[in-house]
Protein backbone atom coordinates (compact mmCIF):
# COMPACT_ATOMS: atom_id res chain seq x y z
CA UNK A 1 0.00 0.00 0.00
CA UNK A 2 1.28 3.41 -0.91
CA UNK A 3 0.32 5.66 2.05
CA UNK A 4 0.42 8.80 -0.08
CA UNK A 5 -2.07 7.64 -2.69
CA UNK A 6 -3.97 5.00 -0.76
CA UNK A 7 -3.45 2.63 -3.67
CA UNK A 8 -1.87 -0.78 -3.80
CA UNK A 9 1.75 -0.79 -4.92
CA UNK A 10 2.01 -1.14 -8.66
CA UNK A 11 -1.37 0.46 -9.19
CA UNK A 12 -0.87 3.53 -11.30
CA UNK A 13 -2.41 6.95 -10.96
CA UNK A 14 -4.80 7.72 -13.81
CA UNK A 15 -3.04 9.30 -16.77
CA UNK A 16 -3.79 12.94 -17.51
CA UNK A 17 -3.42 12.14 -21.21
CA UNK A 18 -6.30 13.03 -23.47
CA UNK A 19 -6.38 12.68 -27.24
CA UNK A 20 -5.76 15.83 -29.23
CA UNK A 21 -8.40 15.86 -31.97
CA UNK A 22 -7.99 19.58 -32.67
CA UNK A 23 -4.24 19.54 -33.20
CA UNK A 24 -2.80 22.16 -35.55
CA UNK A 25 0.31 20.22 -36.64
CA UNK A 26 0.90 16.67 -37.87
CA UNK A 27 3.87 14.36 -37.56
CA UNK A 28 6.55 15.48 -40.04
CA UNK A 29 5.46 19.15 -40.15
CA UNK A 30 8.27 21.68 -39.89
CA UNK A 31 7.72 24.21 -37.14
CA UNK A 32 9.48 27.24 -35.68
CA UNK A 33 9.48 27.88 -31.95
CA UNK A 34 8.25 31.38 -31.20
CA UNK A 35 10.99 33.85 -30.39
CA UNK A 36 9.15 35.57 -27.61
CA UNK A 37 9.96 36.65 -24.06
CA UNK A 38 6.69 36.77 -22.15
CA UNK A 39 7.12 37.26 -18.40
CA UNK A 40 6.24 34.53 -15.94
CA UNK A 41 6.49 30.75 -15.79
CA UNK A 42 7.09 29.44 -19.33
CA UNK A 43 7.75 25.87 -20.41
CA UNK A 44 9.88 26.60 -23.45
CA UNK A 45 13.56 27.14 -22.66
CA UNK A 46 15.21 30.21 -24.15
CA UNK A 47 17.81 28.24 -26.04
CA UNK A 48 15.20 26.59 -28.27
CA UNK A 49 13.21 29.74 -29.07
CA UNK A 50 13.54 30.75 -32.72
CA UNK A 51 14.79 27.29 -33.74
CA UNK A 52 13.22 25.16 -36.47
CA UNK A 53 12.32 21.51 -35.92
CA UNK A 54 10.06 18.71 -37.10
CA UNK A 55 7.04 17.27 -35.28
CA UNK A 56 8.12 13.81 -34.11
CA UNK A 57 4.86 12.88 -32.36
CA UNK A 58 1.68 14.29 -30.90
CA UNK A 59 1.87 13.61 -27.17
CA UNK A 60 -1.74 14.50 -26.37
CA UNK A 61 -3.55 17.44 -24.80
CA UNK A 62 -2.80 18.54 -21.25
CA UNK A 63 -3.82 21.28 -18.84
CA UNK A 64 -1.69 24.33 -19.64
CA UNK A 65 1.13 24.39 -17.06
CA UNK A 66 1.73 28.08 -17.72
CA UNK A 67 -1.74 28.70 -16.25
CA UNK A 68 -1.57 26.00 -13.59
CA UNK A 69 1.56 27.77 -12.33
CA UNK A 70 -0.60 30.66 -11.15
CA UNK A 71 -3.33 28.61 -9.53
CA UNK A 72 -5.74 28.47 -12.49
CA UNK A 73 -7.22 25.24 -13.85
CA UNK A 74 -5.13 25.06 -17.04
CA UNK A 75 -8.21 24.89 -19.28
CA UNK A 76 -8.53 24.78 -22.21
CA UNK A 77 -6.01 21.98 -22.56
CA UNK A 78 -3.09 22.57 -24.89
CA UNK A 79 -1.72 20.10 -27.40
CA UNK A 80 1.79 18.95 -26.60
CA UNK A 81 4.19 17.81 -29.34
CA UNK A 82 7.57 16.17 -29.30
CA UNK A 83 9.69 18.22 -31.67
CA UNK A 84 12.98 17.05 -33.14
CA UNK A 85 15.79 19.55 -33.78
CA UNK A 86 19.24 19.13 -35.28
CA UNK A 87 21.86 19.73 -32.61
CA UNK A 88 23.92 21.70 -35.12
CA UNK A 89 21.09 24.15 -35.54
CA UNK A 90 20.39 24.49 -31.84
CA UNK A 91 24.05 24.95 -30.89
CA UNK A 92 26.02 26.73 -33.63
CA UNK A 93 29.34 25.52 -32.16
CA UNK A 94 28.15 21.88 -31.87
CA UNK A 95 31.00 19.52 -32.75
CA UNK A 96 29.16 16.17 -32.78
CA UNK A 97 27.89 14.28 -35.84
CA UNK A 98 25.52 16.12 -38.18
CA UNK A 99 22.77 13.56 -37.58
CA UNK A 100 22.62 14.21 -33.82
CA UNK A 101 19.25 15.51 -32.70
CA UNK A 102 17.63 16.89 -29.58
CA UNK A 103 13.96 16.21 -28.91
CA UNK A 104 11.85 18.44 -26.73
CA UNK A 105 8.21 18.47 -25.74
CA UNK A 106 6.68 21.83 -26.62
CA UNK A 107 3.10 23.09 -26.32
CA UNK A 108 1.23 24.13 -29.47
CA UNK A 109 0.95 27.79 -28.52
CA UNK A 110 4.75 28.06 -28.73
CA UNK A 111 4.89 26.75 -32.31
CA UNK A 112 4.38 28.34 -35.75
CA UNK A 113 4.54 26.68 -39.19
CA UNK A 114 8.05 26.94 -40.69
CA UNK A 115 8.15 29.17 -43.79
CA UNK A 116 10.67 27.11 -45.74
CA UNK A 117 10.20 23.42 -46.50
CA UNK A 118 13.90 22.73 -47.02
CA UNK A 119 15.51 20.32 -44.58
CA UNK B 1 21.88 32.40 -26.26
CA UNK B 2 23.52 34.68 -23.76
CA UNK B 3 24.00 33.42 -20.24
CA UNK B 4 22.90 36.84 -19.03
CA UNK B 5 19.67 37.11 -21.01
CA UNK B 6 17.61 39.57 -18.98
CA UNK B 7 14.33 37.74 -19.51
CA UNK B 8 15.54 34.30 -18.52
CA UNK B 9 14.08 32.85 -15.34
CA UNK B 10 16.19 31.18 -12.66
CA UNK B 11 15.62 27.58 -13.78
CA UNK B 12 16.18 28.28 -17.48
CA UNK B 13 19.91 27.56 -17.64
CA UNK B 14 20.19 25.35 -20.73
CA UNK B 15 23.33 26.36 -22.64
CA UNK B 16 24.80 28.47 -19.84
CA UNK B 17 28.32 27.94 -18.59
CA UNK B 18 27.88 25.82 -15.47
CA UNK B 19 31.29 24.58 -14.32
CA UNK B 20 31.80 21.20 -12.68
CA UNK B 21 28.78 19.22 -11.53
CA UNK B 22 28.75 18.19 -7.86
CA UNK B 23 28.10 14.46 -7.95
CA UNK B 24 28.41 13.79 -4.22
CA UNK B 25 25.37 12.07 -2.73
CA UNK B 26 24.30 14.54 -0.06
CA UNK B 27 21.54 12.32 1.24
CA UNK B 28 18.64 14.03 2.96
CA UNK B 29 18.79 15.92 6.23
CA UNK B 30 16.12 15.32 8.84
CA UNK B 31 14.25 18.54 8.07
CA UNK B 32 14.53 17.85 4.34
CA UNK B 33 12.73 14.52 4.75
CA UNK B 34 10.00 16.23 6.70
CA UNK B 35 9.70 19.09 4.23
CA UNK B 36 9.57 16.63 1.35
CA UNK B 37 6.82 14.62 3.03
CA UNK B 38 4.81 17.75 3.84
CA UNK B 39 5.09 19.15 0.33
CA UNK B 40 4.20 15.82 -1.27
CA UNK B 41 1.20 15.30 1.02
CA UNK B 42 -0.18 18.78 0.38
CA UNK B 43 0.27 18.45 -3.37
CA UNK B 44 -1.26 14.97 -3.53
CA UNK B 45 -4.26 16.31 -1.67
CA UNK B 46 -4.74 19.04 -4.23
CA UNK B 47 -3.71 22.11 -2.20
CA UNK B 48 -1.44 23.20 -5.03
CA UNK B 49 0.09 22.00 -8.27
CA UNK B 50 3.72 21.19 -8.95
CA UNK B 51 3.57 23.96 -11.54
CA UNK B 52 2.78 26.53 -8.85
CA UNK B 53 5.71 25.30 -6.78
CA UNK B 54 8.05 25.53 -9.76
CA UNK B 55 6.86 29.04 -10.53
CA UNK B 56 7.28 30.15 -6.92
CA UNK B 57 10.81 28.69 -6.89
CA UNK B 58 11.71 30.53 -10.11
CA UNK B 59 10.33 33.71 -8.54
CA UNK B 60 13.28 33.54 -6.14
CA UNK B 61 15.37 35.02 -8.97
CA UNK B 62 19.04 35.38 -7.98
CA UNK B 63 18.37 33.55 -4.72
CA UNK B 64 17.36 30.43 -6.66
CA UNK B 65 20.94 29.37 -7.43
CA UNK B 66 22.19 30.29 -3.95
CA UNK B 67 19.75 28.05 -2.10
CA UNK B 68 20.00 24.29 -1.85
CA UNK B 69 17.29 22.18 -3.46
CA UNK B 70 15.16 21.58 -0.37
CA UNK B 71 15.53 25.18 0.79
CA UNK B 72 14.24 26.29 -2.60
CA UNK B 73 11.30 23.88 -2.71
CA UNK B 74 10.35 24.63 0.89
CA UNK B 75 10.47 28.37 0.27
CA UNK B 76 8.25 27.83 -2.79
CA UNK B 77 5.80 25.84 -0.64
CA UNK B 78 5.73 28.66 1.91
CA UNK B 79 5.09 31.23 -0.85
CA UNK B 80 2.18 29.30 -2.39
CA UNK B 81 0.54 28.56 0.97
CA UNK B 82 0.76 32.27 1.86
CA UNK B 83 -0.73 33.22 -1.53
CA UNK B 84 -3.63 30.88 -0.96
CA UNK B 85 -4.22 32.19 2.52
CA UNK B 86 -3.64 28.98 4.46
CA UNK B 87 -1.69 31.08 6.94
CA UNK B 88 -0.24 34.57 7.27
CA UNK B 89 3.39 35.64 7.70
CA UNK B 90 2.56 36.50 11.30
CA UNK B 91 0.87 33.21 12.19
CA UNK B 92 3.67 31.24 10.53
CA UNK B 93 6.35 33.15 12.45
CA UNK B 94 4.48 32.63 15.71
CA UNK B 95 4.09 28.89 15.06
CA UNK B 96 7.76 28.52 14.13
CA UNK B 97 8.80 30.24 17.36
CA UNK B 98 6.52 27.95 19.37
CA UNK B 99 7.79 24.77 17.67
CA UNK B 100 11.43 25.81 17.92
CA UNK B 101 11.10 25.90 21.73
CA UNK B 102 10.11 22.26 22.00
CA UNK B 103 11.91 20.73 19.02
CA UNK B 104 15.68 20.53 18.77
CA UNK B 105 17.41 18.22 16.29
CA UNK B 106 20.98 17.26 17.25
CA UNK B 107 23.46 19.05 15.03
CA UNK B 108 25.24 15.84 13.93
CA UNK B 109 22.10 14.55 12.21
CA UNK B 110 22.15 17.59 9.97
CA UNK B 111 25.23 16.42 8.05
CA UNK B 112 24.34 13.20 6.26
CA UNK B 113 26.72 13.58 3.30
CA UNK B 114 27.28 10.11 1.95
CA UNK B 115 29.95 9.06 -0.49
CA UNK B 116 31.76 10.96 -3.19
CA UNK B 117 30.83 9.55 -6.58
CA UNK B 118 33.79 9.01 -8.90
CA UNK B 119 33.52 10.56 -12.31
Amino acid sequence: MNPATGKQDGQRLPSTYTAAPGHRFDVGDRVVVKRSNPPGHRRTPHYIRGKTGVIERICGAFPNPEELAYGFDGEPKKVLYRVRFRQKEVWPAYRGPAHDVIEMEIFEHWLEPAQSQKT
Amino acid sequence: MSATHPKKRAADIGGDKAGAVDTADHGMKFWERQANALRTALRRNGLMSVDELRRAAEDLGDRYAKLEYFERTTFALRTVLLEKGYFTEESLAAKMAEVRKRFDVPRKKELPVKKKVKR
